[in-house]
């Protein structure tokens, strides 16, 4: 607990109170490209849920929700500034630079986390309140103050943090959450740790210098490929149930299967390619692949459910 | 023995570029107050309905 207090120090070089730091660091703690991936996801679990809801309310609720989001990820910066200064990766943050105080970034989090889950309770209900501040609770705590520095399945565990908005996102909908939003979080939660595993592959020497315990570096890189490909196999079969369960289109079927079977393919790719600069690059190409197959099947969803483009298949499950 | 009691520090001076750093950041900060007022009014409106406007005084 006094790592949590010696954060608490808000004079970093001994004599500033404040910090300089322009509109665009405070943004940039918000974690802008997590921000986006959780708009589209909760945004699909709204399109998804059976129900409507007014759009002015939707858009209310949706903004408290990539609030929220970016609260924990500013959270979760004031929290790891000690590590993200060790890495190549991160040390440009805003903290770690000296552009925003610790201090300034705790309190923007912390305010921020309060407001968005004060406005969804209002705008929307309890239920998606109460698991939004759960979802900031899990991953600013449970997620970073715990699992990342503990165990190398900090990823698998911490997941379930990204996993929640189209869960809170139907439970703006219709007060409650079913099978359809689960389904949503059994695929991210799925697809988290082959996307960040094979990142922690490419990085393995820059979380070596901060001591964080991702499976590389605990399990090696061996392990580390047969997980990533167990998961894609586990995931790609799951992420096309929508299709099956008839709340995804035939648009929908189509890309499920031809992005999972990418999916495997690279991950397939990057566990027999284990040396040099062409085992970072089938790594690397997971990764990137990974962002675009899950923003692609939510925004198919979401198309499909609101846009008047589903072509609806036989309901096969549920 | 107590320690001698911590005084408290001067801040730092700020140069032109730094108080334009500020100005901006107070700028931004504004504009996002600004917005807030419109959002919750307008939330208040969708949610209460025009009955809002018909209420005893």
């Amino acid at each position: 607990m006094s790592a949590v207090f010696d954060k608490l120090d808000p004079r970093t070089d001994g004599t500033a109170l404040t910090s300089t730091g322009e509109a665009r660091d405070f943004f940039t703690l918000l974690k802008p490209r997590v921000m986006s991936l959780v708009i589209v996801t909760a945004l699909a679990g709204m399109a998804t849920a059976p129900g409507t809801v007014h759009p002015v309310i939707g858009f209310a609720a949706l903004l408290a929700i990539a609030v929220g989001a970016g609260a924990s990820g500013c959270l979760n910066m004031w929290y790891d500034a000690d590590i993200d200064a060790l890495m190549v990766r991160t040390a440009k943050r805003p903290i770690p630079a000296g552009r925003i105080l610790p201090s300034e970034a705790l309190a923007f989090g912390l305010t921020l986390s309060i407001g968005a889950v004060l406005v969804l309770g209002l705008v929307a209900n309890l239920l998606a309140a109460g698991m939004l501040a759960f979802t900031i609770f899990f991953y600013a705590v449970v997620y970073s103050m715990w699992l990342k520095r503990w165990t190398p399945q900090n990823i698998v565990i911490g997941g379930a943090a990204g996993a929640f908005p189209p869960m809170i996102g139907e439970a703006v909908v219709t007060g409650g959450f079913g099978i359809r939003s689960l389904v949503l979080f059994a695929i991210i939660f799925l697809w988290t740790p082959p996307h960040f595993w094979a990142l922690a592959l490419v990085k393995s020497a820059d979380y070596a210098r901060a001591g964080i315990p991702m499976l590389p570096n605990v399990a090696g890189p061996a392990s580390t490929r047969r997980h990533i490909l167990a998961y894609s196999l586990v995931m790609a079969p799951v992420a096309v149930l929508p299709a099956l369960m008839g709340f995804g289109g035939l648009i929908y079927l189509v890309v499920s299967v031809v992005t999972g079977l990418a999916m495997i393919a690279l991950a397939v790719r990057v566990l027999r390619t284990t040396e040099g600069d062409a085992a970072h690059k089938a790594a690397y190409s997971l990764f990137g692949f990974s962002i675009l197959y899950l923003f692609l099947l939510f925004a198919v969803l979401l198309a499909e459910n609101s846009l008047g483009l589903m072509w609806a298949l036989p309901k096969v499950i549920g | 023995m107590n320690e001698p009691r911590k005084q408290p520090v001067a801040p730092a001076a700020f140069s032109p570029e730094d108080m334009a750093r500020r100005r901006r950041r107070n700028v931004a900060l504004a504009l996002v107050l600004a917005g807030l007022v419109v959002f919750f009014f307008v939330v208040t409106l969708v949610k209460t309905g025009p009955a809002i406007m018909n209420r005893p005084l």
